[in-house]
């Protein structure tokens, strides 16, 4: 099919099946060789390459993204980055006088993923950089040409405007959506590809039809009330981020490790839950802050309740034809905590990940809503430690008391992220931890430094 | 003209010092920085040929047993398939370090999961990785042993790798203090972040081949020798390589499966190891289970020192992790106990990993002085200064230099060693402060380098010598412009070209050294053919900025080199110096660490490492190595770690997602200082490897921190949450 985007300023149209990756088409195709090829499955940033739409410029990692994602975007690759007559970017002269590409495979992908950053006034250069690896400089020299090209003016040629073009195969509208599902009930949805993009490099799955979703702009709008938040699916793990940060810091900084910058801007809130993973760090934040979810199968509309989705492992209550279309939580649980515990700091499935969400009134708990991932085949509640604080006073007694209670709740398993053993006993340290956090312990889950 | 030389004796001139240029030593920035940001250095997968196809490599999927056949004929019908390829040609096993020589080779045999045994050539890589998928293997399993932990699994141990010095078990009965424990060190990949790749294309019996290696003299040869031709007919070329970290020494598979492919369609043919390919074929370090037993004396003072290592490899490989290098050398102690036994397993062949031998061996024999640290009492550097010896004990050689107590001063002074609090915290973090010592051996091979000095006064340096992220083309610059006194934007140097003189390559932390020795060579001489231009002595003669000063008088180089340029090959070949000396880097690692009391996290808030390495050739890729280097070792002590399922050997974690190289977050603001020294028995620069120190031991620092900071000693790296969390007092 033809897909018509702006390539390095230019627009192009690509003859392209729709799950070939812009990836294997700059370097096969157009000889486009700056953006590299280092893992093939999002983990390491070679291949990171800017998008620009309507919602603004972003980093994106070009193995799993899909041609059929880009109709009506401009892409610009390492080679757009300098000038057209040639001079380097700010952040490219600052990457050469810092020593910050070493043997330089990784060079090309930090180079997109710092101009981006800079194009966008971002100055929190870590969290920007951190989905992209580097086996020779130990980080530091590339962070600090990052710095160095803060203040530097954004060059004119940075500024993309995407063409006017349309995808084949992407419904505008969650009306065209529903219909398009019901007459393809075994077709493939894809929105932001962080999954489904592994499906086909890892996996090497012939996806049959497929519908992409990021022109159903109706799926990605955000409603924000006094008394909830409502999501779209299509809404990324980025703009989810944005949106919670005022009401749920501690949400906001477990999405803040939630894969990378790359991943967050394609990776949708309705992607994530749909696909149902066990380890997904999303469902045990949400089911703590009893979210809803929302879904539609042709006309039908219906809620449930986010937990209540998670069947058993790989199987959710989702009908053929039926899709997600957004998510509500509720604001001002001021009590909300989400610790995600993994081997690595970023980029890292985790060991458990924990939602707290107790209600204390006059010192007793009325309500408490806990749930985790990793220590089920599916995100699970803890009804049994829930059942253990209901009714009690709200102190350390009680807290140790409920304790005992995790054994029933959970028998997780062993694996190479962490013991069966581990995961219990750092389940119920969360639970110790939430309650020195409420109490006005500092808690910083983050990195500590001198 | 040519100018050779045989390390025999000390070269104590130190005659980079009295050049007038000021190039070498600084921090000059890599010349090709410009290409390496805008895309535009050619890696190996990148020199694309008209009409090229491309062959993706097909794995065994069990561990042991023969390739009886494969059903070609249904995916060469497939659309886009050209050609399906097995044979005896194709490589089973990468090749060694410095090799120089096929590896083992044919598909019959299988010898682990993920051996490649069949290629599938197409139009398109999607075609060959769809023919690959299709491609049925009629295979017979044999008996295999895929788990170098499992009971009654065979030993060796060969003899050379044996030794014993006086009475290691008198000594410990004796010792006022002991240390007598086991540390285990899982396996390792070097994930380099280019995935090893290559091009090939036939010009009649001339075969070009674009690699991603690190040796091109030995590869050249192993290349040649795989396919049965004449090395002269091999051109190799890898101008750009992006990491390399041992797994690029010696050939991989894709090599020779794209040139037999290329060969046999008549079209260039490109193969590329995914990365889940690049885990299982090219090379892994071993797993170790190490015994050390110290016995000291009431002063700390060591009277013995036994380590007994278990690694494993595959059969018939002659490679075994040399986890014990460098325990002969480091300290004291007139009892010595040395022993390696390798045990055969059906896993993917055990290689050379950044400092092979150092980098578990040391770390681990570093966590153990920490240990008699505690038994004694002694602060932990002031028992390592107890312990520096005047001569290589095991070896009973002098030291060529030795500056592991400088190193150690220097290192404590500027991290505040002195200062640091017992029992700090900070909210969860339980805040803990260790040390380790730095030691590599250090070494040169022959290496041949081509210096043009051409009328316009330019400078091209040329060898086959790569730069695999080192900084070659830095420093081969600096050191011609030093001697020449040619600024840098006069000066032209070009490697990974296997027609270029043969230099010793990237490894071993000799690459520097070797290559940049070869330079000196053939500027030195040079350097007397323009002395003799202006008779006088080279010693008297200035050269700067394009022009030679004597007595008082200049003259342009312009003026001297006359019509036609002046062409010198540099040669140097180790000698005496090497065999009669030990020579090694030292080095100190200190680090703070912050373990989380809830969840037995540990991350590392500070670290610096502080290095004597002999002359450093430039400031800036010197230390970047050291900090590479310091980041691998973060990784080893709390993250990295091959899983092998032990029923069949097939690696469980063979991609970036699951096999955890430090991120960002993971590594603080690292320090780094180096120590003056030259080193003349080293090479006639005075300089010695650095690739490699900033690696060895730098785990043992934060494993030695977190026992600082909880009490916890964890023996069996890496130091993960579960391993710490047990031992924590309750929340």
């Amino acid at each position: 099919m033809d897909i018509t985007f702006l390539l390095n300023g230019e627009t192009v149209t690509a003859q392209a099946a729709p799950t070939v990756t812009l990836l294997d088409w700059l370097r096969t195709e157009r000889g486009l060789n700056g953006t590299k090829e280092g893992c093939n499955e999002g983990d390491c940033g070679a291949c990171t390459v800017m998008v620009t739409d309507a919602s603004g410029a972003r980093s994106l990692n070009a193995c799993i993204l899909f041609m059929g994602q880009l109709a009506g975007k401009a892409v610009r690759t390492v080679e757009g980055i300098a000038g057209p007559d040639g001079a380097l970017h700010p952040v490219q002269q600052a990457m050469v006088d810092h020593h910050g590409s070493q043997c330089g495979f990784c060079t090309p992908g930090f180079v997109v993923s710092m101009a981006t950053a800079h194009l966008n006034g971002r100055s929190d250069h870590d969290d920007q950089l951190a989905g992209n690896l580097c086996r020779c400089t130990g980080y530091a020299p590339i962070v600090r040409a990052a710095k160095a090209a803060a203040d530097a003016p954004v060059p004119v040629w940075m500024r993309d405007t995407a063409p006017d073009a349309k995808t084949p195969h992407a419904p505008t509208s969650a009306d065209d959506l529903a219909a398009w599902y019901l007459d393809h009930p075994n077709g493939t949805l894809i929105a932001g590809a962080t999954d489904v993009g592994l499906w086909v490099t890892k996996q090497f799955r012939d996806l049959g039809d497929v519908a992409f979703l990021h022109a159903c702009t109706d799926l990605q709008t955000i409603d924000v009330t006094d008394n909830a938040i409502r999501f779209g699916a299509g809404v990324t793990m980025t703009q989810v981020l944005d949106a919670v940060a005022a009401d749920y810091p501690s949400y906001a900084a477990m999405i803040r490790r939630y894969g990378s910058v790359q991943v967050r801007n394609a990776a949708t809130i309705g992607g994530n839950i749909a696909n149902g993973s066990p380890i997904g760090d999303n469902p045990p934040a949400l089911i703590a802050l009893g979210a809803t979810l929302h879904l539609r199968r042709g006309d039908a509309l219906r809620d449930v309740a986010l937990q209540d989705y998670f069947l058993a492992y790989g199987k959710q209550d989702r009908q053929p034809g039926e899709f997600v279309t957004g998510v509500t939580i509720p604001r001002g649980r001021d009590a909300h905590r989400v610790y995600k515990l993994s081997k690595r700091f970023d980029q890292d499935i985790s060991a458990v990940c924990g939602g707290f969400d107790v209600t204390v009134s006059d010192g007793n708990v009325t309500a408490a809503c806990i749930a985790f991932g990793g220590m089920a085949g599916v995100p699970k509640r803890a009804a049994a430690v829930e059942a253990a604080l209901i009714g009690q006073p709200w102190n350390a007694q009680t807290i140790a008391d409920a304790l005992p209670a995790f054994a029933a709740d959970f028998e997780p398993l062993s694996d190479m992220r962490a013991s069966a053993a581990y995961r219990l006993e750092a389940a119920q340290n969360m639970l110790q931890r939430y309650f020195a956090d409420l109490s006005g312990v500092s808690v910083n889950v983050r990195e500590v430094s001198a | 003209m040519n100018a050779h030389l045989k390390m025999d004796k000390p070269d104590d001139r130190n005659r980079l010092d009295d050049m007038a240029q000021g190039l070498l030593g600084t921090a000059m920035d890599r010349p090709e920085g410009p290409l390496k940001v805008t895309g535009t250095a050619t890696y190996a997968h990148e020199a694309h040929q008209p009409g090229m196809l491309h062959g993706v490599l097909v794995r065994a999927t069990i561990a042991r047993g023969t390739l009886d056949g494969v059903e070609a004929a249904a995916v060469e019908k497939m659309p886009g398939v050209r050609k399906v390829m097995w044979g005896d040609k194709f490589l089973r096993n990468p090749a060694q370090g410095t090799a120089n020589k096929a590896p083992v080779q044919g598909s019959s045999e299988i010898y682990y999961i993920g051996q490649p045994v069949a290629l599938v050539v197409a139009d398109s890589f999607e075609a060959a990785r769809h023919g690959a998928q299709s491609l049925e293997l009629r295979m017979t399993a044999g008996t295999a042993v895929p788990d170098a932990k499992a009971d009654g699994v065979a030993v060796e141990r060969p003899e050379k790798k044996q030794s014993s010095m006086g009475d290691l078990k008198a000594a410990m009965q004796d010792a006022a203090f002991t240390v007598d424990q086991r540390y285990t060190t899982p396996g390792h990949n070097s994930a380099p972040m280019e995935p090893h790749s290559a091009i090939a294309w036939w010009d009649g019996d001339q075969l070009t081949l674009h690699a991603s290696n690190q040796m091109l003299k030995y590869n050249v040869n192993e290349v040649a020798d795989s396919l049965g031709i004449d090395p002269e007919n091999v051109h190799l070329l890898a101008p750009y390589v992006g990491g390399g970290f041992g797994s690029k020494l010696g050939i991989s598979p894709d090599a020779v499966a794209a040139a037999l492919a290329a060969k046999e369609l008549g079209v260039p043919v490109s193969v590329m190891l995914t990365r889940q390919q690049v885990f299982e074929n090219v090379m892994r370090r071993s797993e170790t289970a190490q015994d050390f037993q110290l016995a000291a004396d009431k002063d700390g003072v060591l009277r013995g020192i036994g380590h007994t290592a278990r690694v494993s490899q595959l059969p018939d490989e002659s490679f075994a992790e040399p986890v014990t290098q460098a325990t002969p050398f480091l300290y004291k102690g007139e009892n010595r106990e040395t022993h390696m036994e390798i045990v055969r397993v059906n896993q993917t062949c055990a290689g050379s990993v950044r400092a092979p031998g150092e980098a578990v061996g040391l770390t681990a024999l570093e966590i153990a002085m920490d240990e008699l640290a505690v038994a004694t009492g002694i602060d932990p550097v002031e028992l390592r200064k107890r312990n520096i010896p005047d001569r290589s004990p095991g070896e009973d050689k002098p030291f060529s230099s030795h500056k592991l107590a400088e190193a150690l001063d220097d290192g404590a002074a500027i991290f505040g060693w002195a200062d640091r609090k017992k029992g700090a915290t900070d909210g969860e973090w339980l805040i803990g402060y260790g040390m380790s010592s730095a030691a590599r051996v250090n070494m040169i091979g022959e290496s041949h380098a081509r210096v043009t000095l051409n009328p316009d006064g330019t400078l091209l340096i040329e060898t086959d010598m790569t730069d695999i992220g080192t900084g070659t083309y830095a420093i081969l610059t600096q050191i011609a412009g030093e001697m020449l006194g040619v600024p840098q934007d006069r000066i032209e140097t070009r490697l990974g070209d296997s027609k270029l003189p043969k230099s010793a390559g990237s490894g071993g932390s000799w690459g520097a050294s070797s290559a940049g020795s070869s330079v000196y060579m053939a500027c030195e001489k040079l350097r007397q053919t323009i002395a003799a231009k202006l008779n006088c002595d080279e010693g008297d003669l200035t050269l700067k900025d394009g022009t030679a000063t004597f007595a008082n008088k200049q003259t342009p180089l312009t003026d001297l080199v006359g019509d036609a340029p002046m062409v010198v090959e540099g040669a140097i070949e180790p000698g005496k110096t090497q065999k009669d000396f030990r020579q090694a880097t030292f080095g100190s690692f200190f680090c703070e660490v912050g373990v989380n009391s809830v969840t037995g996290e540990v991350r590392l808030r500070r670290m610096h490492g502080s290095f004597a390495a002999g002359r450093i050739l430039n400031a800036k890729t010197a230390r970047s190595q050291c900090l590479g280097g310091m980041t691998f070792g973060i990784g080893m002590a709390l993250t990295e770690e091959l899983i092998q399922d032990t029923r069949d050997g097939h690696l469980v974690n063979h991609d970036l997602a699951e096999y955890h190289i430090p991120v960002n977050a993971d590594v603080p603001q690292l320090s780094v200082n180096f120590i003056a020294e030259r080193d003349p028995y080293a090479n006639p620069m005075q300089a010695k490897g650095i690739g490699e120190l900033g690696i060895c031991g730098a785990g043992a620092a934060i494993i030695n921190a977190i026992y600082d900071a909880t009490g916890v000693r964890v023996r069996d790296l890496p130091a993960t949450m579960d391993k710490i969390l047990p031992g924590l007092p309750d929340v």
